[in-house]
């Protein structure tokens, strides 16, 4: 941090932008006036692979308001500039209209441009596709994998052999859709050889070069513009066909287009959290001390682009054991490409590593804390460094005496409520948050208010807040004060929306920005001898509310008003910088928590409630209190969603999306979601960013599956080995 | 959604004329504007009967509930005498739907509603229900919701009323009017069983409008209940669900009214239940044996074989909750 007092980082401060949401004047992609928009509505391939044989769009066409129809037959050709930026995974990325292949069930292969959204709607109804159906491939226990990445410590098949206690243990975790409630949507203006987009993004950066590698335009020619977004969890990362289909329709009709996906589009058109099979077999002895693990990973991808994520890390850091070995192996299905969704692969990795070690804790007759007590490495033995800092110990305690622990009776199904049969459980979670260089730039009016600006986003976690929170304090101004940009191509870039980077990152950026900018003010000041603080050591200056003065003596100073128009300044300014984590890492760095949950399962009717939740975490400093209990609750709700309601269902037959929609998809509703409390751990990490912070966004939703099947397990006795646990695994 | 007329009736004679012509009737409009959005209902015309006076819940000289057809699920649940005389009415309301979608969404509407199946509201998808002769994709298709009762090799779709399972439970008579003039049905034969016509969904001639929906008065005290199995909590269709209501004189059972939702094509009475129930006197062993007969001539599907488990539970649960656990 700096010098300076802190007024706002740590206050339990309400939304900046609450207000504008509230009453409705935050304008999200969908909603920006692009003079003359027309509309766009994607047709959707209704076969799961194959080819297009004929393509009739002349009634469409002939629908009043109805302006055109784009295809494979008319679209012009795309350059498709590579990018190994955006996102993009390794592959050769979907091209729209470019050819007469279907690669999976959805996918565009027209788009109806309209003067109407109806006639759009209607049109796209009207164009008769004829195709060439093959079978498609989209069962992962049934495909086959390409060839794995390992990892390996020790001699695990050795270490196995010889552990006097054994576990082998197959887990299926079904496919997430990430379901914000915001559509998906862009608006698309050309101005020449210009594209403006406004878009449902996490990365306006990022978006912008991919459009730029697609229409082969200079990446000045493109801005992307985004303020506000209703919920991302990762669906936003990296920049979908649709962005490119409503630029392409643009530059065709010549007017702007708007494009908002349908719920059921969101389903094909963006990614998802891949499903798993995860084969996990853990040797320990029988202390409960681990000696040995395999992980074989099997995890969706599509056919074009090969997508992983961090699902082998848990495995190698969460505990120690000195013989590991991991196969993580993408399994090439005609599906559309996965994209991460919150606590991205570690989710998916702590629900299989955790429930195990409940079951091993069971199987030895030792407490699911201890056992983890008994395995807490003293350094990351993957890659053999120190923590930054690890702080699980505390997690345990502090969550074991919040939620109370010592009522769980160890013995199953021995808790009863009426019909219900009650249980406890509860898991570890760990994030390892991303950090990516970014910039920012801080300006400091001759009013005594501020703006700074960074190319980042707020998908919900609250950015505009804590960035303010974070100008606020370095400035020396108060949270009115202080005016925080985001959302716009042309701002200082930073990296991706995702991966809880965005406070260490960004808010490192703008903390070193309203530095600069606060120490040319105190310079300005000290060296003037008209000033009250002429000849005052700067290190000796801090800045309240506006004004510099000595610290430890408010009454010798100024304010930045006064001294900006005796200077005749109109501003003062700075790019702040952050330049990443230091290379070679120096630590290992990862957000933590214990989160535990109280279950009742209907004894006869099998069905699962959540009675109570708690999280735990070592996160490092919380810039935002208020928004980070909202962070945690939001990650729990997720979770409760992956445990035991969420599962996009593929008929794979055909390869459609069964549940492609908020009725069938079924995410957690109010009434699911019991109480709720999440307590973050006093401190602060120090290591590759001067804020202190680790990033919350993921760990909250990781291990949180995992907390309710053992509770599960604990209420009835009852192992599910499978994501959600619905009423007929426990009938 | 495809170009439609909408015309606003002003009185039950016009409602009846558009219908003659074709004109779908519109309420509250909570199932047909969605299908309609889907491109599932392609109506040509849409004649909205909301101005209609059907709003009155009234009670019958009998002693029995007639509830009209433009009565909102809300006002039908909340209603005092709905709530004093049929719990089981009012239950099954309130754990349906939405707060919202129950402030829109009228009785008549209710059981006129749709399947939810998800072959039938894809367009792409074959379904029999919806374009006759185009096969029927759930029968080995994903199936864990549907019907495992009164199902043909046409159809397995479910009907996904609650408010359907309790007038079916209590014998209510459907009251419509048409060009021929006014007449009754009884409500199990009002929902049709899909056979090998499962586009044909309810016993209506052509035109026919629903006026209300009339349940007879049952001997008193009558307890009753309806229980909803769901994989969430509130917001979702049932997996299974039953509808139970009893009459105990002198310690035994004189009036038993049973029957099952989520589980069938169409509301399902559970006749072989009931009969078991009456004439004996309420024990946890008579639910679990009466329950046992609840899913007689279950034809499971691949994903939905835990419903035959399923149902038998739920229906002995409830009776046990209304019928008392000595």
């Amino acid at each position: 941090m700096s010098p300076q007092p802190q007024a706002a980082v740590g206050a339990p401060l309400s939304r900046v932008d609450g207000r504008l949401k509230v009453t409705g004047k935050a304008q999200y992609a969908a909603e920006f006036d692009a003079d003359g928009a027309v509309h766009a509505v994607i047709v959707d391939a209704s076969i799961g692979r194959g080819r297009i044989i004929s393509l009739d769009a002349r009634d469409a066409e002939q629908h009043p308001g109805v302006l055109r129809v784009i295809s494979h037959r008319n679209a012009p050709k795309l350059p498709y500039r590579d990018n190994s930026g955006s996102n993009n995974m390794p592959g050769r990325r979907l091209r729209v209209f470019q050819d007469d292949k279907v690669l999976f069930h959805g996918q565009p292969v027209a788009v109806v441009i309209a003067t109407t959204l109806e006639a759009a709607q209607h049109g796209a109804s009207l164009v008769k596709v004829r195709y060439d159906a093959k079978k498609p491939s989209t069962d992962l226990h049934e495909a086959e994998p390409d060839k794995p990445t390992d990892y390996a410590r020790g001699d695990a098949k050795a270490g196995l052999r010889n552990a006097p206690v054994r576990l082998d243990l197959t887990y299926r975790l079904g496919r997430n859709h990430h379901n914000p409630m915001e559509p998906h949507a862009t608006i698309a203006r050309w101005d020449g050889n210009k594209v403006t987009v406004w878009d449902k993004t996490q990365w306006v950066v990022g978006t912008r070069d991919e459009i730029a590698a697609v229409f082969d335009l200079p990446a000045d020619a493109v801005r992307v513009i985004n303020p506000f977004v209703g919920g991302g969890f990762g669906s936003g990362l990296r920049c979908w066909p649709h962005t490119i289909v409503a630029a392409l329709a643009a530059r065709e009709v010549k007017r702007p287009v708007k494009l908002v996906l349908s719920r059921k589009q969101m389903y094909f058109g963006t990614g998802f959290r891949p499903s798993y099979e995860y084969r996990l077999r853990l040797g320990s002895d029988r202390r409960g001390r681990l000696s040995a693990a395999t992980h074989r990973i099997d995890s969706e991808t599509s056919s074009y682009e090969t997508f992983t994520e961090g699902v082998m890390a848990p495995g190698q850091m969460l505990y120690s054991m000195p013989n590991v070995s991991q196969a993580y192996r993408t399994v090439p299905l005609d599906v559309n490409t996965p994209i991460w969704m919150r606590g991205p692969g570690f989710a998916s990795a702590s629900f299989v590593i955790e429930s195990a070690m409940d079951e091993l804790a069971h199987k030895l007759g030792v407490d699911p804390i201890e056992l983890r007590r008994r395995n807490e490495p003293s350094e990351d033995e993957a890659k053999n460094l120190p923590w930054s800092t690890r702080r699980l110990r505390e997690c345990y305690t502090v969550g074991a005496r919040e939620f109370g622990w010592d009522r769980r009776n160890p013995k199953p199904r021995s808790t009863r409520d009426g019909d219900w049969l009650i249980g406890l459980g509860m898991a570890a979670g760990v994030y390892d948050p991303g950090r990516y260089p970014a910039q920012a730039q801080a300006r400091l009016h001759a009013d005594g208010t501020a703006v700074v600006d960074a190319a980042t986003t707020d998908m919900g976690p609250g950015t505009y807040t804590s960035q303010t929170q974070v100008a606020a304090d370095a400035l020396g101004l108060t949270m009115r004060a202080v005016t925080f940009r985001l959302g716009d191509s042309l701002y200082p870039q930073t990296g991706p929306h995702g991966g809880s980077s965005t406070m260490a990152s960004v808010g490192s950026a703008v903390l070193d920005a309203c530095n600069q900018v606060r120490r040319q003010a105190i310079k300005l000041a000290v060296e003037d001898r008209e000033s009250p603080l002429y000849g005052v050591p700067a290190d000796d200056v801090v800045v309240r509310g506006g004004r510099l003065h000595v610290q430890g003596n408010p009454a010798r100073g100024e304010t930045y008003k006064s001294l900006l128009a005796r200077h005749d300044r109109s501003h003062l300014e700075a790019r702040g910088n952050y330049a990443g984590p230091p290379t070679p890492e120096r630590d290992s760095y990862a957000a933590y928590n214990a989160t535990f949950a109280e279950v009742a399962v209907d004894a006869t009717l099998g069905l699962v409630r959540v009675r109570r939740m708690l999280g735990v975490y070592d996160a490092g400093r919380i810039i935002s209190p208020k928004l980070a209990e909202s962070q945690a609750f939001g990650g729990i709700v997720g979770g409760i969603g992956t445990a035991l309601l969420e599962h996009t269902v593929t008929d794979h037959r055909d390869g459609r999306i069964v549940n492609a929609n908020l009725a069938d998809y079924l995410v957690p509703v109010n009434a699911d979601v019991p109480e709720v409390r999440a307590i973050y751990l006093d401190g602060e990490d120090n290591s590759g960013n001067a804020l202190g912070v680790k990033g919350i966004g993921e760990v909250v939703q990781v291990g949180v599956a995992a907390a309710i099947g053992n509770a599960v397990f604990n209420a009835t006795g009852r192992r599910i080995r499978q994501l959600p646990i619905t009423a007929e695994a426990l009938l | 959604m495809h170009p439609f007329s909408f015309t606003k009736a002003a009185n039950t004679r016009e409602a009846l004329d558009a219908g003659r012509h074709g004109g779908r009737y519109i309420a509250g409009g909570t199932t047909l504007v969605d299908l309609m959005r889907e491109t599932v209902e392609r109506p040509e015309t849409l004649v909205d009967i909301s101005d209609l006076p059907m709003r009155d819940v009234t009670v019958t000289e009998r002693g029995g509930v007639r509830i009209g057809a433009l009565v909102t699920m809300s006002e039908a649940a909340a209603h005092p005498k709905v709530r004093s005389l049929y719990p089981v009415i009012s239950q099954a309301l309130e754990l349906s739907a939405s707060a919202q979608l129950r402030n829109m969404a009228t009785i008549g509407g209710n059981i006129m509603q749709r399947t939810r199946c998800t072959y039938f509201r894809d367009v792409t998808a074959a379904c029999n229900k919806r374009e006759p002769g185009s096969g029927c994709a759930a029968l080995a298709g994903f199936n864990r919701t549907h019907a495992i009762l009164g199902t043909s090799e046409d159809c397995v779709a479910t009907h996904p009323s609650d408010a359907a399972v309790a007038f079916a439970a209590l014998e209510a008579r459907v009251h419509l009017v048409g060009p021929e003039g006014e007449r009754q049905v009884p409500f199990a034969d009002f929902l049709l069983r899909p056979g090998s016509t499962p586009n044909r969904e309810q016993a209506l001639r052509r035109g026919e409008l629903i006026t209300a929906v009339e349940v007879p008065a049952l001997p008193r005290p009558l307890k009753s209940g309806y229980l909803k199995v769901r994989d969430r909590q509130s917001y979702e269709f049932a997996l299974t669900s039953a509808a139970v209501a009893l009459h105990v004189r002198g310690g035994v059972i004189r009036e038993a009214k049973v029957a099952a939702g989520g589980v069938g094509t169409v509301p399902w009475k559970l006749p072989a239940v009931e009969r078991h129930l009456l004439g004996e006197r309420p024990s946890e062993s008579l639910w679990t044996a009466a329950a046992a007969k609840a899913a007689e001539g279950a034809r499971p599907l691949q994903h939905n074989r835990f419903k035959v488990e399923l149902l038998k539970r739920t229906v002995e649960r409830q009776l046990r909750v209304v019928g008392g656990s000595k």
